[in-house]
């Protein structure tokens, strides 16, 4: 699980072109100022590509916080 | 009932009393009459348009929650239909025979339809979305369906936000018309607060901007680009103290019975980028486009990289411009915000090298002064009559600021001159100092919650600026002429 997360702290670093930000289990979209709906949308993409996977939208609305999305991904590995 | 006006002032102390007054159980059966005489006082027999639309989705949603698979989609799109329809059929029934008369002009054809001329129910959009989001919020799983009429009838109608919002949604409102509110001295005083700060925004600010700003939009080819400019920076702090305005006395009223309502302005015009804009401008209304059309638009579209997420900017954004007004001019409003938040997706990484390279306190006033710029230039077309006007404001703006035709004329233009051929010199000086006020004490509350420090400051100061506000309001409010709320009409 803590690959999962270091992983997809690596990809949201990208998506907003900022190296110093840190994802944890509990952190959520309105923690960090850069994850705004437009980034958001982006970083699923980003996400579904590295992980080659395909969430459904209710799935995707599911997730309160980054440890959601680590185990909707655990789920599907 | 405009919040405004004599009869809410006497409204307003009546029904909370009773409000406080009234056993727990029949609170909610008092607001819901209260609300109904709220709404009644435009237009009586449009409660019934109200009626329908609260009946349709109380229905609807316990269908939703009943049912599985394609049946809760069938039932969702059946409130969707219902209740677009009757938005449809007030508002935009006319723009559409309009529309098709002028297309069967071009066409040579002999059809015509005929417009009904209705006038519109006050907040129909408004409400129409709170509804919405009821319904969708209960397809979604995220919300248990209100079996009790009443509240939820009392959920679309809560007299405060019936009218102009904020746009709430089911989770922050439905509970709370569960729980009992005591009479807290704290909470009715920041209320009362908040409802004085909103009405001096209203009556002594906007009202007063819209003496200027009326006249220049309502004949724009009689003044030159000076003048149209200044009307339209006037406009933008018009219609937000208008509107936010409303807002904070709908909060505050609410806040007076212990009922929290949404904060839905955050000081729009500091932001740097028109994304921070839409983030702190009419935040329940761009929360909902965001969550209701953005996101299912971009989240099906997301294989397409950054064409899904531009349409579904486009998309979001058409549908706030014609939510705005059944016009060209809102449309077009609304198409230049989607074109402007797409540029800023598109080049989001570029911005971010260019804030790099510069100074923060530069690269930020730079994009300040571009973002309230972009956005002056929109509410050109939010403002104007026609199409044809806004056109012809900005070629009168675009060649008084850029003289191409004279740039070896002595002839300096006297913009003073100009103003005061609409209002007195005076006046305009004020509207000119109360702008430099509002900037102020709303920057001055960002950083220190002033109604905090006058809860704790002694009681002399407390009430010496009460007072002040209150003599500031009666004495410098507009109180003759239209004083209707800009929001009112959609």
């Amino acid at each position: 699980m803590a690959e999962i997360l270091e992983t997809l702290n690596r990809i949201f670093q990208d998506v907003v072109d900022d190296k110093n930000i840190i994802l944890k289990r509990e952190t959520t979209a309105q923690d960090v100022d850069e994850w705004d709906s437009l980034n958001h949308i982006t970083f699923i993409v980003a996400i579904e590509k590295h992980f080659k996977a395909k969430f459904t939208t209710a799935e995707i609305r599911s997730w309160k916080n980054v440890g959601d999305m680590c185990d909707s991904i655990a789920r599907l590995a | 009932m405009l919040f405004n006006s004599w009869p809410f002032l006497i409204f307003f102390p009546i029904v909370t009393a009773l409000y406080f007054l009234a056993p727990f159980k029949v609170r909610w059966l008092l607001l819901l009459v209260a609300s109904c005489v709220f709404y009644m006082a435009f237009v009586p027999i449009y409660v019934l348009v109200l009626a329908s639309t609260i009946i349709i989705d109380y229905f609807a949603a316990i269908q939703i929650e009943k049912n599985e698979g394609r049946k809760r989609s069938r039932w969702l799109l059946l409130s969707i239909i219902f209740t677009c329809l009757i938005l449809f059929f007030f508002k935009y029934y006319d723009f559409f025979t309009w529309n098709v008369n002028e297309a069967a002009g071009l066409l040579h054809s002999d059809v015509t339809l005929s417009a009904l001329h209705l006038i519109l129910p006050i907040g129909l959009s408004f409400h129409t979305f709170q509804s919405l989001s009821y319904v969708i919020e209960v397809y979604r799983g995220n919300q248990k369906t209100e079996r009790h009429f009443g509240i939820y009838a009392l959920y679309v109608m809560f007299y405060p936000q019936l009218v102009a919002g904020p746009i709430e949604r089911p989770q922050n409102m439905l509970h709370q018309f569960h729980e009992k509110h005591d009479f807290n001295y704290d909470e009715v005083i920041s209320g009362l607060r908040l409802m004085a700060w909103g009405l001096f925004k209203k009556a002594v600010i906007a009202d007063r901007l819209a003496q200027f700003v009326t006249p220049v939009y309502a004949q724009p080819s009689l003044f030159d680009g000076g003048v149209l400019l200044v009307a339209t920076l006037f406009f933008s702090f018009q219609i937000y103290c208008d509107f936010s305005g409303y807002t904070d006395m709908a909060r505050g009223a609410a806040r007076v019975m212990g009922f929290k309502l949404m904060l839905n302005f955050d000081r729009p015009y500091s932001a740097t980028s028109l994304s921070e804009f839409w983030r702190r401008w009419h935040i329940s209304l761009s929360t909902w486009l965001r969550d209701y059309v953005y996101e299912p638009v971009a989240m099906g579209l997301r294989d397409r990289g950054m064409y899904g997420i531009v349409i579904a900017l486009m998309v979001a954004f058409l549908v706030s411009g014609f939510w705005h007004g059944a016009s060209w001019t809102f449309v077009a409003w609304g198409l230049f915000h989607g074109v402007g938040l797409s540029l800023e997706a598109v080049f989001a990484k570029q911005r971010k090298k260019l804030a790099k390279a510069m100074p923060t306190w530069l690269f930020n006033a730079i994009m300040l002064v571009l973002t309230f710029s972009f956005i002056n230039f929109t509410y050109i077309f939010f403002r104007a009559k026609t199409i044809a006007d806004a056109v012809l404001i900005l070629r009168h703006i675009s060649s008084w600021i850029f003289p191409v035709n004279q740039l070896f004329s002595t002839h300096i233009p006297n913009l003073f001159h100009g103003v005061t051929s609409v209002i007195a010199s005076n006046q305009f000086n004020i509207s000119c100092a109360l702008i430099v006020f509002l900037v102020a004490a709303e920057s001055l509350q960002a950083r220190a919650n002033i109604g905090e420090r006058l809860k704790w400051s002694p009681w002399w100061v407390r009430w010496s600026a009460y007072q002040a506000g209150i003599i500031a309001i009666a004495f410098g409010g507009v109180w003759l002429g239209s004083r209707n709320f800009i929001y009112f009409q959609f």
